[in-house]
């Protein structure tokens, strides 16, 4: 316990040290800022490119709007930061060596991980909430009609679905080797991902499906209801990841 | 009791064996010197020990605990400075060393204090800024003073002073025989006047076997091949001397060359006041009377041939 609350607080000082934090809070705040604004500029910017003779018209925009343009942003860019800040967290230190010092003091394999994935999931979580909380404020000055449904558990779907990929680059950064071999091979397992969601009826089971029906969420066209089954996967997905990375981490040569 | 005990150990990496059959002890309070050429499989015994890496058949005690491959608790007993230590480059030395503390548990005041004096030992106490600017040797007295950090019973070192330039060489000798005190130290190299200084025992590693292993003493004498050396006057006529010297019962074997003589004796010791006596009795001017040291690179270059 000691050990894990050591190298946790390791971890979050690295974080801090190596500007991560400053990355993760600034990128994801410029999104939670801009997806409502862009809404709400959008026709104007539109217009103002006008072609002669061709008139486009642009309903006006609403608080849906802003909420789509978020999780846009956040579904493809943001998972991307989370992908290039985190795809070197376990790599990183396996390629330099700097592990092998803590490990010879009889530090346990496992701690190590669970440490670093704590340490990820809580600057994740407290970026996105930034980023949510953000949006949420901005919307709701920009639009009066800001009430949308089911907007907290879309919101919780994307945040799990993060979640899960973080445990997707843990998996992955303990069966490839070097510097960026884990942020490849997750790359390469969500693109995979998206892909099988093209065949019909897997959606249910896609862990990818989090971050994809957002906006149908808000709009009232998908239920909660729908989602449970696929939340509940996701969640044992991150869990296997997690234990197969702890395992797999503990049979690796150092 | 053996620290240190490796029963029958091989390990393979695929078609090639790197390590054949090894087996040895290191008793408590003793440096031992792990020599071998580069490539010999130092390295990879070391990591072996350290659960690093699993061997394919044999045994490994540390403190007569098993060890056990990845996850191993006889790690709390070592203290491992790697040839190369990387460190985390965003910290100052003295957060290294409370990050290790915490990790093994140990007590903040012990640790406090502790990490004082080690840093005061390998001379960092006024290496304030991040570990990012520090030199090869800064990281390696670093390395020591984290292998030290929760007192170990058994110190591993692999090539400490390889890489480094002659003065940090001998600083890194110097913490080491500090550290002797406090530890049992088991330490890897290829340079075999460090080994002469601080080592007890050594081992030479060849081709993944132990060809040759005792305390330094007694390889010394047992490769002692009881040579005599003579440095005489230049007038002295050399050719009537030699044979004279080799007339004597007690000579094996003879050679000259200017005004030095080789003379081979079957017990230097025993036999060498005879020569003298027959120096003294010829009036030859002596210069010079040595017993010839084998040194340690001779029985080296010997045994790994």
């Amino acid at each position: 316990m000691k050990g894990y609350y050591a190298f946790t607080k390791k971890e979050l000082l690295e974080q801090l040290r190596t500007f991560k934090w400053l990355i993760i809070l600034s990128v994801f705040f410029l999104f939670g800022m801009m997806s409502p604004v862009l809404a709400k500029l959008m026709p104007d910017i539109l217009s103002g490119m006008e072609v002669e003779g061709m008139k486009i018209v642009i309903p006006d925009p609403t608080a849906m709007d802003a909420y789509g343009q978020f999780f846009k942003n956040f579904t493809q860019m943001g998972i991307l930061v989370v992908l290039l800040v985190f795809g070197g967290t376990l790599s990183n230190e396996l390629v330099r060596g700097t592990l092998v010092n803590i490990l010879a003091k009889g530090m346990p394999r496992p701690v190590v991980i669970l440490s670093k994935y704590t340490a990820a999931v809580l600057l994740w979580t407290v970026g996105y909430l930034l980023a949510a909380a953000t949006t949420f404020g901005y919307t709701a000055y920009l639009f009066k009609d800001a009430l949308v449904s089911n907007l907290v558990f879309s919101m919780f779907c994307l945040w799990l679905f993060g979640i899960f990929v973080l445990a997707l680059v843990f998996l992955s950064s303990t069966i490839a080797s070097g510097n960026f071999g884990g942020l490849v091979l997750s790359a390469v397992a969500l693109i995979l991902m998206l892909m099988i969601g093209v065949i019909p009826n897997t959606e249910k089971y896609n862990p990818v499906t989090l971050a994809s029906v957002n906006v149908a969420l808000l709009s009232g066209t998908k239920e909660v209801k729908d989602l449970i089954a696929t939340v509940i996967i996701t969640c044992l997905l991150t869990v296997g990841c997690m234990i197969g990375s702890i395992v797999l981490f503990g049979k690796k040569k150092l | 009791m053996a620290i240190l005990e490796l029963n029958k150990v091989s390990k393979s990496f695929g078609e090639v064996e790197v390590i054949k059959n090894l087996s040895f002890q290191v008793p408590e309070h003793s440096v031992f010197g792990f020599i071998g050429k580069n490539g010999a499989g130092k390295t990879t015994t070391m990591k072996m020990i350290l659960g690093f890496l699993a061997q394919d058949s044999g045994e490994i005690r540390v403190c007569g605990e098993k060890v056990a491959y990845g996850n191993t608790k006889t790690n709390r007993n070592i203290g491992y400075l790697p040839d190369v230590p990387e460190f985390y480059s965003y910290m100052s030395p003295k957060e290294y060393l409370q990050l290790c503390g915490e990790v093994t548990g140990l007590n903040k005041e012990l640790m406090k204090s502790r990490s004082k004096e080690l840093l005061s030992l390998v001379g960092l106490d006024g290496a304030n800024r991040r570990i990012r600017g520090f030199s090869r040797g800064m990281k390696q007295r670093l390395g020591i003073a984290q292998a030290l950090l929760n007192e170990p019973k058994l110190l591993i070192c692999d090539e400490p002073t390889s890489a480094l330039d002659p003065v940090g060489r001998k600083e890194i000798l110097d913490i080491l025989s500090l550290a002797r005190e406090r530890t049992t130290i088991v330490f890897s190299t290829h340079i075999l006047s460090d080994v002469e200084r601080i080592c007890d025992s050594i081992g030479v590693l060849d081709q993944g076997k132990l060809v040759l292993q005792g305390t330094v003493a007694e390889i010394k004498d047992k490769y002692r091949k009881d040579t005599l050396q003579l440095e005489v006057a230049p007038k002295v006529n050399m050719e009537q001397l030699f044979v004279g010297l080799k007339k004597l019962p007690s000579v094996t074997g003879t050679s000259y060359n200017g005004n030095k003589i080789d003379i081979q004796l079957a017990n230097a010791e025993q036999y060498g006041p005879d020569i003298l006596a027959f120096l003294v009795k010829e009036k030859v001017p002596l210069l010079r009377y040595e017993i010839m040291e084998p040194s340690l690179e001779n029985v080296f270059l010997e045994v790994v041939e």
